[in-house]
């Protein structure tokens, strides 16, 4: 195996070293995550993050995740997720916060529980919090 | 990073900014970056924001 250092290599597909498997690189570019980030919703402890500057606890169960490098638009696809907990009786969701705009450089989360009805509960108990950006 | 970013939400209450490890800003730097343009911010110390949530949305900022 040979180790290859330079700026920039630019190439259409890429393939394993068998050569049996490959892939177009647009693949690998519009596949990977620009901006990610793992988070204690109730310390709002950074665990672990890319392309993230900060984190903004805005209220219980609220944050923003500040981008270090902005997108171009506001069309970017968010994904986010979060752990159970083992006193859950109901529904814990963590999604997009449709009371604050997406901008270029920031985008604001809200986590809620769901005991029984159909409206949560902003909350900031969740353990883990993971929101992970693809554009 | 030990310190935290604190400044006024349009709501009444306080937004509390944590740095990213390894983000390679200084906390001048974020605060000049993510803290909203026009909001007056003040860097604190870890230990100055409260533990305890249980009245997180009545905070205010001083």
């Amino acid at each position: 195996m040979s180790t290859l250092k330079t700026g920039k290599v630019k190439t259409t597909t890429i393939a394993d070293e068998l050569d049996t498997e490959s892939t177009a690189v647009t693949n690998v570019i519009n596949g990977s995550a620009k901006a990610w980030i793992n988070f204690n919703g109730s310390t709002d402890a950074i665990l672990s993050s890319f392309n993230v500057t900060s984190l903004t606890n805005v209220g219980t169960g609220r944050h923003t995740i500040n981008f270090t490098t902005a997108f171009n638009d506001t069309n970017y696809c968010v994904v986010t997720g979060n752990n159970d907990f083992s006193g859950d009786s109901g529904l814990r969701t963590t999604g997009v916060d449709n009371s604050t705009s997406k901008t270029t450089s920031s985008v604001s989360i809200s986590t809620k529980y769901n005991s029984s009805g159909a409206t949560g509960t902003l909350i900031d108990y969740s353990v883990q919090n993971g929101v992970v950006v693809f554009n | 990073m030990d310190k935290r970013i604190i400044y006024p939400t349009d709501d009444g209450g306080v937004a509390v900014i944590v740095p990213a490890p390894n983000c390679g800003l200084t906390i001048e730097q974020i605060a000049e970056k993510d803290v909203p343009t026009g909001k007056e911010y003040q860097i604190v110390d870890v230990a100055d924001i409260p533990s305890d949530r249980t009245f997180r949305d009545a905070w205010e900022y001083l």
